[in-house]
Parts: C-alpha cells; sequence; structure tokens
C-alpha cells in the first residue's frame, strides 16, 4: 500500500496509516462516481443531442450552485481543511435526494436501456455510501486531533432546506447529470486536495 | 452607414449562429471520442470558411494543467482587420448573477492567443468570450461557453524508452515494455489531475497506427513485436473521466534484430536425434545381451514331451524302437519297478492321461520318479496330479476311458487275468466276487483259474510274439524280440491313433494268450463266458478283441474238437509250448476256415478310444485290455 510508505520512524507518521488508507478508498469511491456519472452524461448527449447554448443554460440551473466551492487547487488549498471538509459533506448531502430521484424516473422511462437504469441506481448507492466514507473519515480526523471538531453531520434535513432543495425538481435529466458530473469531479478532486493536507505525501 | 453596415453585420451574425448548430465553443464541450482533437476545429473551421464568409471567432480554448487555460481566436474571413489589436476579447464567468464581461488578462496577438493565468481561472465555473472588434461590434456565440474541467488537454509524457522483454523461443516475435514519464505540467502528484495514457505504435512505412488500451500506469507492455521490423511508437494523454485527449508525444522506435536462432534450434534438434539414436542403441545392446532371459520372460517355452532319461529325439519318427528298449530296460530297472507297481494303478489307460496330467504336472511331480514309472501311473505322482483333472476336456477316449467304471478292484482282477505270474494280491482277485454283479460270477472261476495259472506266466515277457500258429488253434509265442513287434507298428504309423490299433493288435496276442493257456479250462471257461455274456459289439474298445471276439463266434460251429467249443485257438498239446517265454508277438488278425490265425488282418471296427492315447507306452503297458473288455470280464 502506498500508505505504508508515508510511515517514517517517527511516531506521528505512523498513526496515520489507517487515516491515508482510508482516504484512498474514499478517493476511489469518489472516482467511481465520477466515471459513472460520466458514462450516463455521455449516453444522455447520445440520446439527447443538446441545444446550441447548453451550457450557458445549465450554469443558471445547477441546484448546487448556492454553494460556495473552491474554484481552484490554489483556493482549494489555502482554505481550512474543516472548511474543505464540510463543503465535500454538503456536496454529497445536496445530491442525495435528486439522484433517487432521478433513479425513480429513469427507470419509468423505457427508453433507458437497463444499463443507464443500473447506472442511476449505483449512483444514487454511492452518494450514500461516499458521504459515510467521508464522515468516517472526519471522525477519524478529529479523533487524531488534526481537525476541529466544528465540522458536524451537515446531513440533517433542515441543511437541505434551501432555495436549493426546490430547484432541483425543475432540472431536467440532462442538466441534473451535467450538474453531477460536474459536482463529482469536485468532490473528487477536494478530497485529493484534503488527503495531501492532512497525511504528508512526496509532492503535496 | 455604419448602422446599416453594423446592421448587416448583425444579421449575417444572427443568420451565422442560426445555421450553424456547432461552433467552436460547443466544440470544446461537445467533443468526445468521435474524433481526434487535433482534426476537429480545423474541419469545423474550413467548413465554415468554405460555406459562408466567416465572422471572427475562437478557434479552440485548452487547458493542459487544470490551472490556467488560454483560448485562440481567427478574425475570419468576413471583412478585413487592419490589425489583430481591433480585435479584442472578453470573457464572462457566470458563477454570479452579477458577473461582467472583462477582457482577456494576457494577450498574445502573435498567435492570436488569449492566456489566462491561475488567479484568472476558476475550475467548475462556466466562462464564456467574445470577441469584440471597433465600433464596439461583438461576435458572440453563446456556444462558446465551457467550463475548464472539459477543456483539459493534458501534455504527452515524456523521457520514453524501451527494453526488450522476451524473445520468442522460435526468434520471430518479441515483447516491448515501454516506460515513460508523466506530462511535467500536469499536477499528478496531489492527485489533482488524474491521468490515462494511450499507446499507439506502427510499422515504420504503415499508415495505420494501432492503439492499446488507455491506462493510468507509466509503463505498458507491447506484445508481439516482428523481429527485424522498426516499430514506431507515440503515446498521448488524457485526463479520466473526461473525453479529450492531448497531443502525440514525440515518437520512438523499436527495433530488434533478428537473431539467428535456427542455428541453435538445429543444433538443439541434432544433439536431441544423437541422444535418442544412443538410447535406443543402449536399449538394444541390453536386449541383445539379455536374449535369452528376455526370451524366457515374454516366449515361455512349450514343454515339449519329456520323459526322464529318454532323449526326446528318441520320440520322434523312427526311433521308437530304442525308445521302447529303453522304457523297457534296455536300461536296468523298468520293468521291475512298473510290475510290482502295477497293481497299485489302474490300466494303462490311466497312464496314458496321467502322462498328459504329468505334462501339466510335471512340475509338481518328484522328479526322481522313471519315466516308466510315470508312464505306467505310478504312485510317485502328486495326488493333486492325478485327480485334479478327472474329467480330462479335449480327448473325449481319454474320458470315456477314464471315466469307465474301472474300479481298483476291476483292474486288479484285469492285471491279474493277464498278467503273467503275478503271484500277489489273490485277495484282490477275490475281492471281486464280493463286488461285482452276479454276472461277474463267471469271473471269479476265471480268477481262480487264472491264480492257478498265474505261476506259469511268471518268468514270461509281456508281448509274445506267436511264432506259430498249431493246427489245433494254439498259438505258439516266440520270447523276447519286442522291438520288432514294435518295428512292425512302427511301420504302419507314427501317430497315436495308430500305434494304439498296433498296440491293440498287439494286445490281441496277449488276450490269445490267456485263451491258449494250456491251463485253458478256467480260461476257456472264461471265454466261453465271455462268449456267452459279452456280445462282440461290446467289444468294442480293443480293435483286436473285436476280431477276436466276432470271429470265433463266426467259426463257432467249425470250432475243433474242443469241448468248449472255442472259436479261439485252444492248444491241445502245445501248451508246454505255450509256457516257453515269448517274447515277440504279431497281432492275430482272424481265423480262417482252418482254424488258423490269420495274421494283421484289417480292422472292422474302429479303434477304442482309449487306445490313442498311449502311442509309445503301448509296448511297455501290459493290460491292453479295454475297460469295456474289462467291464465284460467283470461281469
Amino acid at each position: 500500500m502506498k500508505a505504508a510508505s508515508i510511515c517514517p520512524n517517527d511516531q506521528t507518521g505512523c498513526h496515520l496509516l489507517p487515516l491515508a488508507n482510508l482516504f484512498d478508498r474514499v478517493i476511489q469511491h469518489s472516482a467511481r462516481m465520477h466515471g459513472i456519472s460520466d458514462d450516463l452524461h455521455s449516453e444522455f448527449e447520445l440520446y439527447f443531442l443538446p441545444s446550441k447554448n447548453q451550457i450557458g443554460r445549465v450554469s443558471r440551473n445547477c441546484h448546487t450552485s448556492t454553494i460556495l466551492t473552491p474554484n481552484g487547487k490554489e483556493n482549494a488549498q489555502r482554505i481550512a481543511r474543516e472548511e474543505l471538509a464540510e463543503i465535500i459533506l454538503k456536496l454529497l448531502v445536496a445530491w442525495r435526494d435528486p439522484l433517487w430521484h432521478f433513479h425513480q424516473s429513469m427507470s419509468q422511462h423505457d427508453e433507458f436501456t437497463n444499463f443507464s437504469s443500473n447506472k442511476s441506481l449505483e449512483m444514487s448507492d454511492m452518494v450514500h455510501e461516499l458521504r459515510k466514507g467521508v464522515l468516517k473519515v472526519v471522525e477519524k480526523m478529529q479523533m487524531l486531533g488534526i481537525i476541529s471538531n466544528s465540522v458536524g453531520d451537515t446531513g440533517s434535513p433542515e441543511a437541505l432546506l434551501t432555495s436549493d432543495s426546490a430547484e432541483w425538481r425543475f432540472m431536467k435529466d440532462y442538466d441534473l447529470l451535467y450538474c453531477f458530473r460536474r459536482d463529482s469531479n469536485k468532490i473528487q478532486n477536494y478530497l485529493k486536495i484534503l488527503k495531501c493536507r492532512i497525511v504528508p505525501k512526496h509532492g503535496c | 452607414m455604419a448602422v446599416s453596415l453594423s446592421y448587416d453585420l448583425l444579421l449575417l451574425l444572427v443568420i451565422s449562429s442560426l445555421d450553424w448548430s456547432s461552433t467552436p465553443g460547443s466544440a470544446f464541450l461537445t467533443d468526445h471520442n468521435r474524433m481526434t482533437s487535433s482534426g476537429r476545429s480545423e474541419k469545423k473551421q474550413q467548413k465554415r470558411e468554405r460555406a459562408t464568409p466567416v465572422e471572427p471567432h475562437f478557434t479552440e480554448c485548452m487547458s493542459r494543467d487544470l490551472e490556467t487555460f488560454r483560448c485562440w481566436w481567427s478574425p475570419g474571413t468576413f471583412h478585413n482587420l487592419s490589425s489583430p489589436e481591433e480585435l479584442r476579447v472578453f470573457y464572462l464567468k457566470r458563477n454570479s448573477p452579477s458577473s461582467e464581461w472583462k477582457e482577456c488578462p494576457e494577450y498574445s496577438h502573435l498567435n492570436r492567443e488569449c492566456f489566462f493565468d491561475a488567479n484568472h481561472t476558476s475550475i467548475w465555473i462556466p466562462y464564456c468570450l467574445q470577441l469584440r472588434g471597433q465600433n464596439n461590434i461583438t461576435y458572440f456565440n453563446e456556444d462558446d461557453c465551457f467550463s475548464v474541467e472539459n477543456i483539459v488537454r493534458p501534455d504527452p509524457p515524456v523521457s520514453l524508452n524501451w527494453t526488450l522483454l522476451i524473445v520468442s523461443p522460435s526468434g520471430l516475435s518479441y515483447d516491448v515494455m515501454v516506460s515513460w514519464e508523466p506530462p511535467p505540467s500536469a499536477d499528478v502528484s496531489t492527485g489533482w489531475m488524474r491521468i490515462e495514457y494511450e499507446i499507439q505504435y506502427r510499422e515504420r512505412n504503415a499508415t495505420t497506427w494501432e492503439a492499446l488500451e488507455t491506462q493510468p500506469h507509466t509503463q505498458q507492455t507491447i506484445y508481439g513485436l516482428q523481429a527485424g521490423t522498426e516499430y514506431e511508437v507515440h503515446i498521448r494523454t488524457k485526463m479520466k473521466g473526461f473525453p479529450k485527449f492531448g497531443d502525440f508525444s514525440d515518437s520512438i522506435f523499436v527495433k530488434v534484430t533478428e537473431i539467428p536462432l535456427r542455428e541453435s534450434a538445429v543444433l538443439l534438434t541434432l544433439v536431441l536425434t544423437f541422444g535418442v539414436a544412443g538410447i535406443l542403441i543402449l536399449i538394444m545392446l541390453i536386449v541383445v545381451s539379455h536374449q535369452q532371459r528376455l526370451m524366457m520372460i515374454l516366449l515361455p517355452p512349450v514343454p515339449a514331451p519329456k520323459i526322464k532319461g529318454i532323449d526326446s529325439e528318441l520320440l520322434k519318427k523312427g526311433k521308437l524302437e530304442e525308445l521302447d528298449f529303453i522304457l523297457n530296460g534296455g536300461g536296468l530297472g523298468g520293468l521291475p519297478t512298473y510290475i510290482s507297481d502295477y497293481y497299485q494303478d489302474e490300466p494303462w489307460v490311466e497312464f496314458i492321461e496321467v502322462d498328459e496330467e504329468d505334462a501339466d504336472c510335471g512340475e509338481k511331480e518328484d522328479q526322481k520318479s522313471s519315466d516308466t514309472q510315470r508312464l505306467l501311473g505310478l504312485p510317485q505322482r502328486s495326488v493333486g496330479c492325478f485327480s485334479a483333472d478327472s474329467h480330462p476336456d479335449d480327448d473325449s477316449g481319454r474320458a470315456s476311458c477314464y471315466d469307465t467304471d474301472l474300479s481298483e478292484q476291476d483292474t486288479h482282477l484285469l492285471a491279474a487275468s493277464l498278467l503273467p505270474g503275478q503271484p500277489e494280491d489273490e485277495e484282490a482277485f477275490l475281492h471281486p466276487d464280493e463286488k461285482a454283479p452276479a454276472s461277474e460270477t463267471n469271473k471269479s472261476p476265471l480268477i481262480q483259474t487264472e491264480s492257478e495259472g498265474k505261476p506259469t506266466w511268471i518268468n514270461t515277457d509281456l508281448y509274445a510274439q506267436v511264432s506259430n500258429v498249431m493246427p489245433s488253434g494254439g498259438v505258439v509265442l516266440s520270447p523276447g524280440q519286442q522291438l520288432r513287434i514294435q518295428e512292425n507298428t512302427e511301420k504302419e504309423s507314427q501317430k497315436k491313433g495308430t500305434l494304439g490299433e498296433d498296440t491293440s493288435k498287439l494286445n490281441k496276442p496277449q488276450f490269445q494268450l490267456l485263451v491258449v493257456d494250456p491251463d485253458g479250462s478256467g480260461y476257456t471257461s472264461e471265454i466261453t463266458a465271455r462268449q456267452i455274456s459279452t456280445p462282440p459289439s461290446s467289444l468294442v474298445p480293443g480293435e483286436g478283441y473285436q476280431t477276436i471276439y466276432p470271429q470265433p463266434m463266426e467259426t463257432k460251429p467249425a470250432a475243433p474238437s474242443e469241448p468248449n467249443q472255442s472259436p479261439y485257438i485252444l492248444p491241445d498239446s502245445p501248451q508246454t509250448r505255450l509256457f516257453a517265454p515269448v517274447a515277440d508277438y504279431t497281432v492275430v488278425q482272424e481265423l480262417d476256415t482252418h482254424q488258423s490265425l490269420l495274421l494283421n488282418l484289417p480292422t472292422q471296427q474302429p479303434p477304442p478310444p482309449c487306445l490313442p492315447q498311449h502311442p509309445l507306452k503301448a509296448p511297455v503297458a501290459i493290460g491292453y485290455v479295454t475297460p469295456d473288455l474289462l467291464g465284460n470280464l467283470s461281469s
């Protein structure tokens, strides 16, 4: 395992081994989630050729646009680790219900192949799992004293009661997929940056 | 006028924007793996230029490292621009509703490029670009909006090199491991960019490239390259999860010269051939040296008829007299042993069978016993042998001989009746009296008389030759000269059957001897008993007997003056003569009208089935009386 290489003789490094493993698993999970979302998005583009100004339209409709997220590597490296972890969790929570709803609508449409239907279900499940995984990582970090305890469970339903909650219902399937594809990429990159910042590694 | 011109321009702009569904802007977003990145924008640009006069537009926007990006534009053919600086690039970040157009942070008018550095680059946020010419003419296309992560084209890898993995045994094909470094511009170490690589290779002068599957590692094996051919290899990269490929790297050339392994293969085959030949020769030598033993193991010798003390050569054609000589005491100890032990066994029929079994049980028997004894069925033989096979399978005659109700008592009786001068076992003779049926009562006088007459035969040989026939019907036997008889018999055939016949013929005189015995009263009575009790047909076993019997029947009326009317030659005076030891004998075939013996007449009935079984033992065996005859005797 890569994590083994980061365990020098000093004690501080060694007890981070399980945390590094956790991070790796979570990052793998997020990568897979992003891959599935990319596949689904490509499929949608094949079936439903988007109109010209898709990008402009979509950018207005993503329900997670209200969540402030670092828009670059430097920004992600600059903000606090707790904040980064919290953003990740916020994103994951925000996508829980829309993806479930999306899966429901997908299974109702006959034109979608079973492949797509399975992927949407998988995507929905993955968001759940990934959120749990990230929560575990946060717990571990808090246990190790790396981050403060300010990072709470943002999965409570009250957190969802934002203006976003209504918007995603109006999103069309394709827009939803586009938005999720983007957000899954965000999550993946944020996790990478977070790991690099918390678990010291060559090159970070 | 300017207004009209601008109006026209606007109109044209609208028309062009309506006509074209795909623009450079959308090309950034919708490019999938359908076509290569390098050729796409050029094609579309050409299309546009060919069809209608094109306005200034952006050709491409690209990011190499997901931290910066740059855009290129072209002035188009719409109208002549005096200088490139006339066109200005404005961008809009749609991350908030109140965003506004800003100008390009860094121009590179030489390349018609606008570069956005890290400070001005935001990932995951849509950008829109527009060109503005003089007079605030705006050339804007909605499709020229994109997100930076979607326009990433990573740089190609660097430091390509290859190593030979393995060459096939034939030397014709080989595998190569190609390794490289990730592009330095891409931040792979932090994981900010996750890059996949695609290797393509082709033969030096080929036109189409062979592509391997995209994979994230920095090395890959190419299998199945042909030796002697030079290959060109290059690699390109793309972001994992995003469709756009970067440019190809510089090509490297892979070549493996054809190693002349054919020589080594030839050597190898030569060595193998010689090795195999050597092993074969060795095996042959071993086989030849141990040929005898191997032959013994593989092809065990068929047991040949063997009699101890007798050369098997004698058993072959034409040497029967020598054999008989040997068997009959030409050497010593032939007869006595057999004579003494004879009573203990069943008649000669048994001998033959046992001898056959001897062949089977030869190993079991005591090798010390002489062949004569074995022939006679002497008790040296293992009982198991004897009794093991009470029903010899193939030879019916034997079986019948064996299966006849010869009892020891009968044999004893017969022996007593046949043997000359056997003084033993008078009781044995008497036993049949008890066991024999009523018809056997006739036998008893015979026995008694036989016992009386026994001593006369003590010194007589087994075989006697009839040297003269008395006119009264008696037979004069001459002693000795068994060989002559054997010779006579030999002449006919060497087969068992014929010998059997001969021996049966030979036996006849014995039988006749019995008849001829001067004591005859007992014998004659016996004969009469036989005549009365035994039909001629029952005397099937011995042809000699058969011939003898019917003839006396026939010639009965012509019997001489003998009171018992036996057609047999009954000697009168030649009794004394008859006591002379007779060694030679011939076969009496029939009696002529003059009561004289006719010798060597053809047999009229089939030989006894038992006879053929004792071709060589005939001279030795005494009792040629067939079991039937014996049965007749007993009955």
